[in-house]
């Protein structure tokens, strides 16, 4: 219905290969970036740096590990680890005067740095085995933090973001903190999108779907798991400073423990292996459901409608959202991105059930 | 034109010149292609889509490629007044190849892809032919089959490369050779490009087309640049084209619309031509596209209209239901507009929201959202179909033409649309009827006379007024009425006149009737023999469950023979008693143009048919309920078999009383057996 497309045609490969050949699409994307961009006009300060902001942050997290996940097929279970390197990095760095731009690098490049240390096991194991490599960097490097005091400033500390600017736009204001959030997570966007388009992409591909099938085409398997590994660590090490500077302005270890890990890897495979949609959608749900039904369960218990113990109305959302993970996978195992996926569908063959041609 | 060529093209006896003495010598289609690479060099000429995108050709490229051809063609020794041989399916290089034959004052004579080589063979001992531009390796080997027994055939320049580059066969050459042959000699000789656009005339042959030989061998049919120049302006001071239109060229070369669209009017007019990547593709590739002018046939329209059809009704429950709350409405509502009843607001805001939630959404599914200009013309179009899309939002109009006039006599006005009528005359063009009914043309796109055939020429073209053979009538409004074939007119024994072609036409609005031969000459009543439509029927069948393996399997089904009779009784009511329809069988194949029953244009050859299907026709004027047919056909190869089918015979029973007394005879049937 919305989607026109008659006198769509290319007259060059690249132009086939565009990232939004059809224009409903091309509006669509134009269109969530316009709010995204008028957004601190149009919502409170409260939705802004609590909802919105955490969600691109998160969505940044997502995205990289889905880079890994999804598209390279290597799992990944401590991934808050990755993104406390980069966060406590970034944090040192700034605190030694470094400017708060470069020290963004230095956080992707000492967490690309641990996490491709890690990810080598991947090349001696899948699955299972690699699961419980990253679950050990996860807890190496929890423990690392808290026992030494260099890195988290003593037990139990609190390290403070100092004050910063990017671009020469201080990072204390709320606004250029959502901004400094949206920039970074349009960029992934985008980043991600071309590499499943690039050679670099499916080659991630054709090792995520057999490795072994993939090195008797050509791909050098040992570089391209190490790539994946390195590319999606220095992203999550950005966006893990993206985090402690935009969100949180302090760093402790709680903010990346193995709880944070299972959430991540919850993003991705609610949303959609592999998909950039999926990311956002899986953030959504993940991080901003639990909160809505939260506020509804404590709203129908406010205004009378619903009559239960306090206790009840705190486990109330939880079981709701535990049922509402498993629902929705039951429903579309491939994902929410799927379920888009199918929704645009319906609409891109009406009023047929498939294309016509 | 060689001498004896020239009398056969103006058995009238006047000179040419004298003949057309409105028209300027420069006016030809050289001058305006030149035109347009001077004015709009940029502009997109031809769209071809090649390996799933679109090549385009400038204007300027357009003509540069048509006079290095031409160049190329000379040194390889085509002459003026030769008769080049086109066959393929719609390429860039065979239009830019028709054009450089034209500029050297040579006779492209386009024939049908799927012409067998023995067509193709007499086609060029006809016309005397020596050259050939083929599509492709397919094409290359058809003509290398028929040089074997005819070696006057000297140069085959084929398209594409793909077979036949570095392995071609003595006397075989690429596109690409002679284009470059041909720009070599543009470098070393600067005047050529001028001499070259000013060689041909406006009274020079632009393309030799043909009958579609429903009857005997086909008759070539030359149309000057003057005939296509003048048809096409005819058509556009009637706004029939407009300027930059968006085309589609998909339809044969051989025939005449296409020539028309895709070269008369396409040069004249700017048109961007857009050429399908393969015939299979070409819906694909339309909607790509989504030209603003689109021509096709009422059976296309008609396949068309079954596809969305069947799309709806394999379509989710909720689709479906908006689909019937909106298509009948719209229906209703042109229905009434084409009687004079303009919608009120309420149906006018209804249709809007119809228009987003379901006519825009299927004009643009079938690529046809941009269209402005949708035409149809060739036979009659059901009414169902020209409702439906009418009442989609598309002016859809019919038009009516001969090969002789350039296929533009007359059309349907933009404003007055009437069912039965092909519309009014083209400014510039004059019609009237002889005294028995026929419609004859008259105007500067009606050819000078046939190929080579000056009886023919004697009996059509008459003080300049050509006999179209169709018998019809002028409304009061000046609305031209066509009725049928005037050859066709037959009488059944008891004296009853009817036009065979003209019921045929009205079963096949049906989607379920794909081809229908009429029987009744001399005879007591009407019989059909019926190829059913195997899409149509067979989505038919499995949603009733009703299980098949082949066409000759589905088409002996009872419950295709209740369906088929069903189609029959409903037209029976529309006729009067001493014509309807009182028996028919259900062919176990299509009628096929390989085996010559119908043309490449699927118009039934009669007599074809009467000599193949005599044991049958027989049976249908018997008692027989059924009968053992044994039918040859023609492989692939060539190869004829012969295999031994039952088919049945059903008579067609007007109502409910009618019912029981086909029952009673099934019962004695069986009671005899």
């Amino acid at each position: 219905m919305f989607y026109r497309l008659a006198g769509v045609y290319h007259t060059t490969y690249a132009g086939e290969r565009k990232l939004w050949p059809v224009p409903a699409d091309r509006w669509q994307a134009l269109g969530v970036l316009a709010l995204g961009l008028l957004a601190p006009l149009l919502v409170g300060d409260l939705y802004l740096s609590s909802y919105l902001l955490p969600w691109l942050v998160w969505t940044a997290a997502a995205l990289s590990l889905t880079l890994l996940m999804g598209v390279a097929g290597q799992l990944h279970f401590g991934f808050a680890a990755v993104m406390a390197i980069g966060a406590y990095t970034a944090i040192h760095l700034t605190r030694f005067g470094v400017p708060f731009e470069i020290a963004l690098l230095g956080a992707g490049l000492m967490a690309a740095a641990i996490g491709s240390l890690f990810g080598a096991a991947a090349l001696r194991v899948k699955g299972l085995y690699l699961v419980m490599a990253t679950l050990a960097m996860q807890y190496l490097v929890d423990w690392t933090i808290i026992n030494v005091p260099a890195i988290s400033g003593g037990a139990q500390a609190t390290l403070q973001a100092p004050e910063v600017s990017f671009l020469g736009a201080p990072m204390t204001n709320d606004t250029v903190q959502y901004y400094g959030a949206l920039l970074w997570a349009a960029f992934l966007t985008v980043f991600i999108m071309n590499i499943k388009r690039s050679a670099f992409g499916r080659a991630l591909v054709a090792v995520r779907d057999k490795d072994f099938a993939a090195a008797v085409i050509g791909v050098n398997v040992f570089r391209y798991k190490l790539l994946a590994f390195f590319t999606s660590s220095f992203l999550g090490g950005v966006s893990g400073a993206v985090l402690a500077f935009c969100y949180y302005e302090a760093v402790t270890p709680e903010q990346f423990s193995f709880d944070v890990s299972i959430q991540f890897v919850a993003m991705v495979l609610v949303g959609g292996l592999g998909s950039v949609i999926g990311a956002y959608l899986g953030a959504a749900f993940v991080l901003l459901l639990p909160i809505v039904l939260t506020n509804l369960v404590a709203g129908l218990a406010d205004s009378g409608l619903l009559t239960i113990s306090q206790n009840l109305q705190s486990h109330i959302p939880l079981m709701a959202y535990g049922a509402l993970i498993i629902a929705f996978l039951l429903f579309e195992p491939l994902g929410l991105a799927k379920i888009y996926d199918n929704l645009r569908n319906y609409f891109r063959v009406w009023p047929f059930q498939h294309t016509r041609n | 034109m060689s001498a004896e060529r020239q009398a056969a093209a103006d058995a009238g006896g006047a000179a040419p010149e004298a003949r057309h003495a409105n028209w300027q010598a420069d006016d030809t289609l050289l001058n305006h292609l030149a035109r347009n690479a001077r004015e709009v060099p940029d502009r997109v000429a031809l769209r071809e889509r090649d390996h799933g995108i679109w090549q385009e050709y400038t204007w300027a490229e357009y003509l540069d490629r048509v006079l290095a051809v031409a160049a190329g063609l000379e040194q390889y020794g085509l002459k003026p007044e030769d008769t080049v041989l086109v066959v393929g399916d719609n390429r860039p290089a065979l239009y830019f190849a028709m054009l450089s034959a034209v500029a050297l004052r040579a006779v492209p004579s386009p024939a049908y892809p799927d012409a067998t080589p023995q067509e193709i063979g007499e086609q060029m001992k006809r016309e005397g032919i020596r050259f050939a531009l083929a599509e492709d390796q397919e094409q290359v080997d058809k003509l290398l089959e028929i040089r074997a027994g005819y070696p006057e055939l000297e140069l085959i320049v084929y398209d594409d490369p793909r077979g036949l580059k570095g392995k071609e066969p003595a006397g075989v050459v690429g596109f690409e050779t002679i284009a470059a042959a041909g720009r070599t000699r543009l470098q070393a000789e600067p005047k050529l490009r001028d001499d070259l656009l000013g060689r041909s005339s406006v009274h020079d042959v632009a393309v030799l087309l043909h009958s579609s030989g429903t009857t005997g061998a086909p008759k070539g049919i030359p149309i000057k640049h003057g005939h296509i120049l003048f048809a096409v302006r005819n058509a556009a001071q009637a706004e029939y084209f407009r300027e930059g239109e968006v085309h589609m060229a998909y339809l044969p070369m051989a025939w005449v619309g296409d020539f028309t669209f895709s070269v008369g009017a396409a040069i004249l007019l700017r048109f961007s031509v857009n050429i399908p990547e393969t015939q299979e593709t070409a819906l694909n590739d339309l909607r790509e596209i989504a030209p603003t002018l689109y021509f096709s046939s009422p059976r296309a329209w008609s396949n068309m209209l079954t596809r969305i059809q069947v799309g709806i009704d394999e379509s989710t429950p909720f689709k479906r239901w908006l689909y019937n709350r909106f298509m009948p409405f719209a229906v209703e509502l042109e229905r009434r507009r084409l009687q004079g009843r303009a919608p009120g607001a309420g149906e006018r805001l209804w249709r809007a929201l119809g228009e987003f939630l379901v006519y825009g959404p299927i004009k643009d599914q079938l690529g046809l959202r941009r269209v402005g200009r949708p035409y149809t013309a060739g036979e009659a179009i059901g009414e169902e179909v020209f409702l439906f899309f009418r009442a989609l939002g598309l002016d859809l109009r019919q038009f009516y033409g001969q090969t002789e006039n350039c296929a533009l006599a007359a059309a349907q006005g933009p404003g007055s649309v009437k069912l039965h009528t092909v519309g009014k005359p083209f400014p510039g063009v004059e019609v009237r009827l002889s005294d028995n009914g026929e419609v004859l043309v008259k105007g500067d796109n009606v050819f000078d006379g046939y190929f080579q055939r000056p009886d023919a020429t004697a009996e059509t073209l008459v003080d300049g007024w050509l006999h179209t053979g169709d018998a019809g009538y002028l409304e009061d409004d000046g609305q031209l009425v066509v009725l049928g074939r005037v050859s066709e007119v037959v009488y059944t024994a008891a004296g009853e006149r009817f036009i065979p072609t003209f019921i045929e036409n009205r079963i096949k609005f049906s989607h379920f009737i794909r081809d229908i031969c009429i029987l009744g000459e001399g005879r007591a009543h009407l019989a059909a023999i019926v190829c059913v439509d195997i899409d149509a029927v067979g989505h038919w069948a499995e949603e009733q469950g009703v299980p098949y393996t082949s066409y000759a399997d589905l088409s002996q089904q009872d419950a295709v023979y209740d369906l088929v009779e069903g189609v029959l009784r409903r037209t029976n009511e529309t006729l009067p008693e001493g014509l309807q329809i009182r028996r028919f069988i259900n062919l176990h194949k299509p009628f096929d143009p390989d085996d010559g029953e119908v043309t490449r244009t699927r118009k039934l050859r009669r007599n074809v048919i009467d000599d193949h299907y005599r044991p049958i026709i027989d049976a249908l004027y018997s008692a027989d309920d059924q009968i053992e047919y044994k039918a040859t056909f023609t492989y692939e190869t060539g190869e004829t078999g012969e295999l031994t089918r039952q088919l049945h015979l059903r008579d067609v029973t007007p109502g409910q009383a009618a019912q029981t007394a086909h029952a009673n005879r099934a019962e004695t049937h069986r009671a005899a057996q």
